[in-house]
């Protein structure tokens, strides 16, 4: 963009917000040009609106401007999502973080998107509810971007992603107007494409979500196996026992210790894999659900089975199995986290093939993955100032999502597609599949302001785009 | 094929075809759409009642014989089917493994998987398992252009692409037709238990609340309001109420506990219990939601908040005594649901008075809409209520996945 119109967009916004609520210095920007996939440019504004009027006036002026817009959460996104890939206005929603209401009686809040997620369960817990999807992230990520993204997390399992959860939200579209719509609206479900459209179709300004009932009784048990192939076995043969886990997530050795160097969770070190069972519901239900699980790990080979016995150990198992990619962070120079999905029963050969392809790449990996979705979460540790490494990275993840596949997986399970797999998505489907979910964007935004360089193949597009490469190595 | 059996309002169809194939039902689409025939998708034909009468409408395309399952792994807990296949299908190759998915269809034996999706059915036990689109991992459709497009997959948990499934379910066969369905499937509970309770004069109010504070929440729970055909059971002044248990035995005979002495609380004395025969019964009241009596009734489906039923059954009391039709009402204590229907004892009376309710209603219940009503009134009723704010939008849509209108013009929401 030329200076002087970057000029006359920045006054602009600034006019329409206030100085408050626009960033224009580079050292400030630079907070706005990764997220924590990887970074790329400089935006050329960032834009912290205080309500969907302020964010219909920002969508109206970089539309004038023709200047692309990105939403931006906490930027927790691990695909690329909020990165400014070709410039535009970040278009923050961290000013907006009210939870504007709370209906116990009907189980339902309203909130805007910048408030965290893990801050809803915790105003929700003196009337016995909760917010059920709890994405890893849930310290920091907001429920906006949780919404954008379609999060999921380790009690999807049992509770569904975020789509499950949305019953309701007000979104601001392309010319800038500002609608509600419902899932129970009759008419095309329009709530529903908005969960998980990675900022593509519109911004959302206030979501109402679904709120749970606290179990009466939690069970949380840490299972020993000697390798992964051996606890997700085990997690197979659950699921397809049917008993009602709530959360089955699997930590492998390489993960173990590094969460255990930071959290001294309690978790075994010497096993090859960790299996991670949460049972919650009616208290008899609940123990004879452990006892089967119990079982049925016995029956796997387990090592050693070990149930918490307080609530403070079991929030030590969660927080750790949480932390979990951060710990990793603390102890290798750089990871690269891939997301990918199989049927459940495939689970045991995924993870043989991600092992053969980090071999063969002559990389490490560590495995922390919610098992029971058959979401597969292999962490490719290397150093990015290696070149060779650096390459090996890219190659392996794309071997890695070409192996799930072809075992009838697909290449993300709650990351998103973003800026990282679009290139990726015609492994999964055809041109004609492509271009009718093109028709659905273009029903919303047919001048492709709205985070261009997302989910869709670049195609023919050319210019110097920058490829963006993993970066993250942070908490 | 008889085309009376697929006419709509006062059209009968020029042609129905019966696609044995999804390539077959896409060839169809196609030549429709190239030579400007309207066509109207139809399943069991158990809620074909949905909607407008579409404006034009050439052909009829009758999806039952697209009824293969096209892959089941029990220990995945996915099935792929047919959207020809029927519910009661699904129901039975699923209760074979152990599984189950909660589509709670009425009249499940004729009702497919590509109209209870289609129609965007909601069901009773949606407060408890979730919704049928959220067991939707996947679909095929083919468009009006006769493109064939997938969506979603057979894992679970997927972002990959945007979700069209989501924009399939409830679109009435006015963006794609449903080919292929995918869906995760649950553990079936081990026991089922119908508890059905007739309410004394001036118990209601209280056997909601006792009902909402149930520490073991019901799988269902209804109060209904005559039907007296469908719920084989006494009913008192106040309705009957129609609760289901799921879970394990231990579970559900706590709960039984617990419901009695929660009943007991509300004035509620006596209440049946219907094990063996839980499934069957339950099916029953499902089927109370489409069933009509004969050409002198309609139903209407009311959504909101558990917290606000009593006003809506309210206005649909009041307004039907201003035009003396008789109400039934299913309230669904758990969703917030209001299901009514509104009759007169003689078919001469009906016509006209259902369009006087019909106009009335729209201030009093503007949200609510028809679920059923006799073919030749639909055509002067309000089949949707008042619009949503995003009707602007989804003409776009419309026009940008069926720009010819081919698939059932004028049937969806604002004359969509
Ligand atoms: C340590 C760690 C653990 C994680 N664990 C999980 C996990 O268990 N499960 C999981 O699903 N994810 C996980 N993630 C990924 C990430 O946290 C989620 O994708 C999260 O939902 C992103 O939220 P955010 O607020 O950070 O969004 P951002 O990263 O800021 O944005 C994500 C995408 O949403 C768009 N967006 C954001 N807000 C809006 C809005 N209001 N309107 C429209 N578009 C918007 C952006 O443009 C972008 O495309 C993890 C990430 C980290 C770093």
């Amino acid at each position: 963009m030329l200076t002087v119109a970057a000029d006359r967009l920045r006054d602009e916004l600034t006019l329409a917000l206030g100085p408050g609520g626009v960033l224009t210095a580079p050292e400030d920007l630079a907070a706005y040009a990764f997220d924590a996939y990887s970074d790329a440019r400089l935006p050329v504004a960032a834009a912290l609106p205080r309500d969907a009027h302020e964010v219909a006036a920002v969508v109206r002026i970089a539309r004038a401007h023709g200047e692309p817009i990105v939403a931006r959460g906490a930027g927790t996104g691990l695909c690329g999502g909020a990165v400014p890939v070709t410039g535009g206005v970040v278009l923050s929603l961290a000013r907006m973080n009210r939870i504007l209401s709370l209906d116990a009686r009907n189980r339902i809040a309203r909130v805007q998107p910048g408030v965290i997620n893990l801050d809803l369960s915790r105003a929700a817990a003196p009337d016995g509810l909760f917010f059920g999807p709890d994405p890893s992230s849930q310290r920091i990520s907001m429920l906006g971007g949780n919404a954008a993204t379609n999060a999921g997390g380790p009690h999807a399992f049992a509770y569904g992603s975020m789509s499950a959860h949305v019953i309701g939200l007000e979104f601001v579209d392309e010319a800038g107007d500002i609608t509600w719509v419902t899932i129970d609206d009759a008419g095309y479900d329009i709530t529903g494409v908005l969960v998980g459209s990675e900022g593509t179709l519109g911004i959302l300004t206030a979501l109402e979500l679904r709120l749970l009932r606290t179990p009466r009784a939690v069970r949380v048990c840490v299972a020993a196996f000697d390798g992964v192939e051996a606890a997700s076995e085990c997690v197979s043969s659950i699921v397809a026992a049917g008993i009602a886990a709530t959360a089955l997530e699997i930590m492998d050795r390489t993960i173990v210790r590094a969460v255990e160097a930071h959290y001294r969770a309690g978790y075994p070190q010497e096993a090859g894999a960790v299996l991670l069972v949460e049972v919650a519901g009616e208290s008899p239900d609940v123990e004879a659900s452990e006892r089967a699980i119990a079982a049925l790990a016995r029956d796997c080979g387990t090592l050693a089975w070990r149930s918490a016995s307080s609530a403070r150990e079991r929030e030590a198992l969660w927080a750790a199995r949480k932390g979990a990619a951060g710990a990793l962070g603390r102890i290798a120079p750089n990871y690269y986290i891939q997301d990918a999905t199989v049927p459940r029963t495939r689970l045991p050969q995924a993870i043989a093939r991600v092992e053969a392809i980090a071999r063969e790449h002559r990389l490490p990996v560590g495995n922390v993955f919610h098992a029971g979705d058959g979401n597969l979460h292999p962490l490719l540790i290397f150093d990015r100032r290696e070149q060779r490494q650096l390459d090996a990275v890219v190659a392996a993840g794309h071997d890695i999502l070409a192996a799930c596949i072809d075992l009838g997986g697909t290449i993300s399970g709650e990351h998103g597609i973003g800026y990282e797999k679009r290139e990726t998505l015609p492994l999964v489907f055809s041109a004609d599949d492509i271009a009718t979910m093109e028709r659905l964007r273009g029903a919303f935004d047919p001048a492709r302001g709205f985070n261009p360089d997302k989910i869709f193949p670049s195609g023919a597009v050319c210019g110097e785009v920058r490829t963006p490469s993993p970066t993250l190595s942070h908490a | 094929m008889s085309a009376k059996l697929y006419a709509l309002g006062t059209h009968l169809p020029g042609d129905v075809e019966t696609p044995a194939t999804l390539a077959e039902l896409a060839a169809l689409l196609r030549a429709c759409n190239e030579t400007g025939r309207a066509a109207v998708l139809f399943g069991g034909r158990t809620l074909q009642g949905l909607g407008a009468v579409p404006k034009r409408y050439d052909v009829a395309i009758d999806c039952t014989r697209l009824d293969r399952v096209i892959e089941h792994e029990p220990r995945d807990l996915t099935i792929a089917l047919e959207a020809g296949c029927r519910v009661a299908t699904l129901d039975a190759v699923l209760a074979a493994c152990g599984q189950f998915v909660p589509l709670d269809a009425p009249r499940a034996a004729a009702a497919t998987i590509g109209g209870t999706l289609a129609s965007g059915w909601l069901g009773p036990r949606r407060a408890t398992y979730g919704r049928a689109r959220d067991f939707v991992i996947g679909t095929i459709v083919a468009l009006a252009d006769g493109t064939i497009a997938k969506a979603g997959g057979m894992v679970v948990k997927n972002v990959t692409g945007y979700d069209l499934s989501k924009l399939y379910v409830g679109s009435l066969g006015t963006l794609a037709a449903i080919g292929q369905a995918n869906f995760k499937t649950l553990p079936l509970p081990s026991v089922r238990r119908l508890a059905v309770a007739p309410l004394p004069e001036g118990s209601r109010a209280r056997t909601t609340a006792n009902i909402a504070a149930l520490a073991t929440e019901p799988a269902a729970a209804l109060i209904v309001t005559g039907f007296a055909k469908e719920i084989d059971a006494p009913s008192g002044v106040d309705g009957c109420l129609v609760l289901l248990l799921e879970g394990s035995e231990r579970t559900v005979d706590a709960a039984t506990r617990e419901l009695r002495s929660a009943l007991g609380a509300a004035g509620v004395p006596q209440t049946r219990l219907i094990d063996r025969e839980a499934g069957f019964a339950f099916a029953r009241v499902l089927d109370a939601y489409v069933e009509t009596l004969g050409s002198r009734s309609m139903t209407y489906r009311s959504l909101g908040l558990p917290s606000d039923t009593t006003p809506r059954i309210d206005a649909f009391a009041r307004v039907a005594r201003a035009n003396r039709l008789t109400l039934e009402t299913i309230e669904d204590v758990r969703t917030g649901d209001v299901i009514a229907r509104l009759s007169a004892r003689l078919v001469a009376d009906f016509a006209t008075r259902a369009k006087l309710f019909d106009g009335e209603r729209r201030t009093a219940l503007a949200e609510a809409r028809i679920l059923v009503a006799p073919e030749k009134l639909r055509a002067g009723l309000d089949a949707w209520g008042a619009p949503a704010a995003s009707l602007p939008l989804m003409r776009t849509l419309k026009s940008r996945f069926d720009p010819n209108g081919t698939l059932a013009p004028g049937r969806y929401v604002g004359g969509i």
